[in-house]
């Protein structure tokens, strides 16, 4: 029998048991291991260090790693939106470098200042909101969102908790900020909001999320989520078809609002916290 | 490649609307996709290390494949680009934690927490038993290298790919998974 004195490091048996030994010395600790009963019961407990911490992280991280969906459909935009500036700058760039560069830089100059000009006089103009992209932004635009939805059940939306609005990550919220032109605005001043609501079946997808201001006079977030309680608890209670309340509330909110919650506008709204108060009391800023 | 996973999503008909995109895609948005397809939930494992909160995550992996589509318009190396994904990953998770940090937005999330609205039910209390608490905790209080050395050698990343994920020699590497998983058998028992 083989006598075995000097035994194997941990690191060299862990190394071994990943494949990262040489070939050479991997082939004389296997050698030291046909031999060593007490370095084969080690080199198992490290490996059933490595089985329990692998059953661990799956068993716990599993449920902390949300869908791919949204996330994927964003990327997907924010590279469309690489390549076409790329595009737009490779022209320009393009047209600087040829004979007309120096013509063209002229003609940008003065465009650029008469855009300044622009801005300023309109910016001067009394009455004039600073948020130019509020108005806008009341009903989504169809060309940017659509809606998305999901394949979902009257069983998944009615059996279990409400699954209202979740949280738009803040890239998320960017991304749809430079979407609809108002990079700069603050984000504060807008809920961004899922045209369908999940509670309805909406998708997490960039094409289903639109700014929504909160400021606006009566058509705003609170608003809107009067009106998606209201199609939520009629398609549970059997008064509406869900896919017509999908459609009513990505074509034209308000006027489902009109339909399903009261014809008119309305005058009184619920905060986030649920105190009711006036909206004739709130300011744009 | 698996099944487009956006393919149970379903974008409203509606008419005369043009759509979001419908040039077609380039090869280098297409590549990019595809490792985000392969290598998302992977990172996402590992950013969660950092002890960031999963919208954190997200960004981070967002800024991840954006880094990754400028990467390879510029025609720089394509040489192990696993490795390079993982290592901005890591950089930039870590940017975050810091600047976290200092921000004192405190992030409560332990790294293997289960989130507040998953909070486990007496079923899984029973399965989460006292072991596994006692091997979690030993997790936990484990340095943040060796953490992350763990991490991504659960992901199936070489000795070689951490020790530049991770700016370290592969000595160190070794060295640090063998402390740690000692410290794992040690806390139970073994």
């Amino acid at each position: 029998m083989q006598v075995v004195d000097r035994h194997i490091q941990d690191q060299e048996l862990l190394s071994l048991t990943d494949g990262e030994l040489k070939p050479a010395r991997a082939a004389a600790v296997e050698n030291h291991l046909a031999a060593c009963w007490v370095c084969r019961a080690r080199r198992a407990e490290i490996e059933g260090a490595i089985a329990d911490f692998i059953r661990l992280s799956n068993r716990s991280l599993a449920s902390r790693v949300p869908s791919a969906d949204g996330p994927r459909s964003l990327l997907k935009a924010r590279l469309a939106e690489a390549v076409q500036a790329q595009s737009a700058l490779g022209w320009f760039q393009q047209l600087r470098a040829g004979l007309w560069g120096h013509r063209l830089a002229c003609a940008s100059a003065v465009l650029a200042t008469l855009s300044v000009i622009g801005l300023w006089f309109q910016g001067s103009r009394p009455g004039q909101s600073r948020l130019t992209g509020e108005t806008a932004a009341l009903e989504p635009k169809p060309e940017l969102t659509p809606g998305a939805i999901r394949a979902v059940s009257l069983v998944d939306i009615c059996g279990g908790p409400s699954d209202k609005n979740r949280e738009v990550p803040s890239s998320v919220q960017r991304e749809v900020f430079n979407r609809y032109g108002i990079a700069k605005a603050r984000p504060q001043d807008y809920e961004v909001d899922y045209l369908i609501t999940p509670e309805l079946g909406g998708a997490d997808d960039i094409r289903n999320l639109w700014p929504q201001p909160y400021g606006a006079k009566n058509w705003s977030a609170s608003a809107k989520d009067q009106l998606e309680d209201r199609l939520h608890e009629m398609v549970c209670a059997g008064k509406l078809d869900l896919p017509a309340a999908q459609h009513e509330i990505a074509t034209d909110w308000i006027g489902a609002y009109k339909k399903y919650v009261q014809n008119g506008e309305p005058a009184m709204q619920r905060s986030e916290n649920g105190t009711v108060y006036d909206l004739a009391k709130l300011s744009l800023d | 490649m698996s099944a487009d996973p956006a393919d149970d999503i379903v974008a409203m008909p509606l008419a005369g609307v043009t759509g979001v995109d419908h040039r077609a895609t380039t090869p280098v948005e297409e590549e990019v996709i595809g490792l985000f397809d392969d290598l998302r939930t992977p990172l996402f494992r590992y950013v969660l290390a950092f002890r960031l909160s999963s919208h954190d995550c997200e960004d981070v992996i967002q800024e991840v494949f954006l880094a990754l589509f400028q990467h390879l318009q510029q025609g720089r190396s394509r040489r192990n680009l696993r490795g390079w994904i993982f290592r901005v990953a890591h950089n930039l998770a870590l940017k975050r934690a810091n600047s976290n940090r200092r921000s004192q937005q405190k992030q409560d999330a332990s790294t293997f927490d289960e989130p507040a609205d998953h909070a486990p039910n007496a079923e899984e209390q029973l399965v989460w038993n006292e072991r596994r608490l006692r091997l979690l905790s030993v997790f936990d209080a484990l340095p943040d290298t060796d953490r992350y050395c763990l991490r991504l050698r659960a992901e199936g990343l070489s000795y070689r790919e951490i020790a530049e994920v991770l700016d370290i020699s592969l000595g160190s590497v070794s060295e640090y998974l063998t402390r740690s998983l000692a410290r794992l058998a040690r806390a139970d028992g073994r």
